[in-house]
């Protein structure tokens, strides 16, 4: 449970990332030239400074995270400014973030690090897995804007997202402008549907529909959006966790339930795809990377995560995996592609239609509970 | 005494084997066992170990035992596919010339050679609506309309019907080449037709292959989890899905491991079943 609505993982998976770096690069929106930032990027502003409290951090950290989500350059980069400090990257075989707590529980002297979303950290300090991090030592967050910084309070955000409805107008000659209208045509666009293979994700989706908060626990409400979601599902051509956006610019389908970040993507492949952030509202994620209780390596990962956070490092990063940003700091460095895409830009208004997705609790196995009643029906 | 020295050797040969089938088999099959009986928190992932039930019983929640049933059945369905297409396949290459036979036998096996996740891809274009096999379809005017099979229950046996097809063909291949079809001619002389010949003679005489092809496609069809993923679209809720899913999403190692241990008995009463089958067609 508590899955990400993004990360493929799985062996396909996999390739939907590989994919998605690939893309970005193909199209150029990758910052040019980081590599020569080299060492200099270490001391490019007095705020990405290494600590002077301490010498210099030694080591190699581990970070379990996504396949490919970071930047080009980062690791690279940061290890060349921190001659002796590393960051190795691991990641899970699975779509979902639901395993990351258990995997990092059953395995505390394995992992110095990790990416996942406020149910993530939630469930992470239900666990007691999470180490506070010494914010003296990562003066960038400053570049982090307050909105996401006060949300996400266990570690540096990272990136955000929205689950909303991409749709081809060229195929398409309703206007889709909310969940209700996607759940009214479904019947005319019957094997035509794509809803993203995540749970938290389709469930929340029902939800918003319904009118309920996508962190509900009434069972009452629940059992209201699982009746929708099995009212959809025979219009429903799959359940997809990756290449949802490829399909939509190829053809495949002409309405998916999808990520913004992916709808951003298609849409430069195909501009007849239109995002829409559905009127009743959409759920959303926010995700950040966080330290693992006691981790030997927590000074190699607070000169990290400081230096992950310098404005054109952050861009790297964004340029890199064409997801929403957290850093306006950052934007001028970031591809207009990206910033400047309606799907992805972050103001007043979208945040105001979205509701991030929290941790549940005990909950959790009701929510376990339906997506498998859904999956079976 | 050279005799036992010789013997000691033998033994120790197989002492990698064994190592490597005790660290790598036995003790993780212990451990899901264990697991299997446990309990766990899924709000802190503690996870106590012990003797409870719990886990077994909601086994038979009927959202789980519908499961299984549809995991059982599609599974059957698919053995049934790769026995309908295999046995001629294997017969037909049986009775060509032993040089076309092998072949045969390496484009039985080529499929192999390409990743299995590679080739379920493959089919995923192969069956799409609007793909090669629905225009091949309508050129032969058996069907008019969208294949409609990809991402459905049909589409996962299809799937599960090609990657394992292979499986099927090379041990009914062994059993029909062993024959001696002087058999047959006997059979012929006496006056049976060519259906009573193929009834009483050569399919009994196959059946030690039938019942091993049975086996090596029924038994892990059973745990699919990559073909019903990529083919059934994610709609369908096979048992391999739900034992990922309660190891890679949810975290309930202790449930994911009971519907494992749960699998394996299945799949054990199934090979009873199928070799009490093969002893029975064993010719006598």
């Amino acid at each position: 449970m508590n899955d990400l609505p993004h990360r493929p993982l799985s062996p396909a998976g996999t390739m939907r990332r590989r994919e998605l770096l690939a893309r970005a690069a193909q199209m150029g929106i990758a910052l040019p030239a980081l590599s020569a930032l080299g060492a200099a990027c270490g001391s490019s502003s007095s705020s990405s400074s290494p600590p002077s409290s301490s010498g210099p951090p030694k080591g190699t950290a581990v970070l379990l995270n996504y396949q490919g989500w970071m930047g080009k350059h980062t690791v690279a980069d940061f290890e060349t400014a921190y001659p002796g400090a590393g960051i190795k990257q691991a990641s899970l075989g699975s779509i979902s973030s639901g395993a990351v707590v258990p995997q990092i529980k059953a395995n505390m002297s394995t992992y110095d690090a990790a990416l996942g979303d406020q149910a993530v950290t939630g469930q992470g300090v239900a666990a007691d897995i999470i180490q506070p991090l010494d914010w003296s030592k990562i003066p960038n967050i400053k570049n982090v804007d307050e909105k996401f910084r006060s949300a996400y309070t266990h570690g540096i955000p990272t990136d955000y997202g929205k689950t909303g409805i991409g749709y081809r107008t060229d195929l398409v000659s309703d206007p889709i402008n909310s969940w209700a209208d996607l759940w009214n045509l479904a019947p005319k666009y019957s094997g035509k549907i794509v809803f993203t293979d995540l749970d938290r994700d389709c469930i929340g989706s029902a939800l918003r529909y319904k009118g309920y908060s996508v962190n509900t626990t009434n069972q009452d409400e629940l059992n209201q959006a699982l009746q929708a979601l099995i009212e959809i599902k025979p219009h429903l051509q799959a359940l997809k966790s990756y290449n949802i956006g490829q399909g939509l610019a190829q053809g495949s389908y002409a309405i998916a339930m999808d990520w913004d970040y992916d709808i951003a993507l298609a849409q430069q492949d195909n501009p007849h795809i239109k995002w829409v952030l559905p009127s009743e509202g959409a759920s959303a994620y926010l995700e950040g990377f966080f330290a693992v209780k006691d981790t030997p390596q927590i000074e190699v990962l607070e000169a990290f995560f400081n230096f992950f956070l310098e404005p054109k490092q952050y861009a790297d990063f964004v340029n890199t995996t064409g997801t929403a940003f957290v850093s306006n700091a950052a934007t001028p460095y970031i591809d207009k592609t990206i910033a400047q895409n309606p799907a992805l830009i972050v103001d007043p208004a979208t945040l105001a239609n979205v509701e991030f997705e929290n941790y549940l609790g005990e909950a959790t196995a009701a929510y376990n509970k339906l997506w498998d009643q859904f999956k079976s029906a | 005494m050279m005799r036992y020295a010789g013997q000691a050797l033998r033994s120790l040969l197989a002492l990698p084997t064994l190592a490597w089938m005790l660290l790598f088999f036995l003790i993780p099959l212990g451990l899901v066992v264990v697991y299997s009986f446990a309990t766990i928190s899924l709000v802190t992932y503690n996870i106590s170990f012990g003797w409870t039930l719990s886990n077994y019983r909601q086994i038979h929640d009927p959202l789980y035992f519908n499961t299984l049933t549809r995991s059982i059945f599609l599974s059957i369905s698919a053995t049934l596919g790769c026995l309908l297409l295999g046995f001629p396949l294997a017969y037909f290459i049986s009775r060509q010339p032993s040089r076309w036979q092998k072949l045969l036998l390496v484009l039985v096996i080529v499929p192999f050679w390409t990743s299995f996740i590679v080739r379920t891809y493959a089919i995923v274009n192969l069956i799409d609506n609007g793909g090669p096999l629905q225009h091949f379809l309508h050129a032969l005017h058996v069907l008019s309309g969208p294949l409609n099979i990809l991402y459905t229950p049909k589409g996962i046996a299809l799937g599960i019907v090609y990657s394992y097809l292979p499986l099927m063909v090379l041990p009914i291949y062994v059993s029909l080449e062993r024959i001696d079809y002087n058999l047959v001619d006997a059979a012929n002389d006496l006056g049976a037709n060519p259906r009573r010949t193929f009834r009483r003679v050569t399919l009994p005489l196959a059946m030690p292959g039938v019942v091993v092809g049975c086996i090596i496609v029924g038994i892990p069809a059973l745990g699919e989890y990559v073909i019903p993923e990529i083919l059934g679209g994610g709609k369908t809720l096979m048992l391999g899905n739900v034992i990922t899913d309660q190891f890679l999403s949810v975290g309930d190692y202790p449930f994911g491991s009971a519907i494992a241990v749960a699998l394996m008995v299945v799949m054990a009463l199934a090979l009873i079943v199928f070799r009490l089958a093969q002893r029975r067609a064993a010719p006598s």
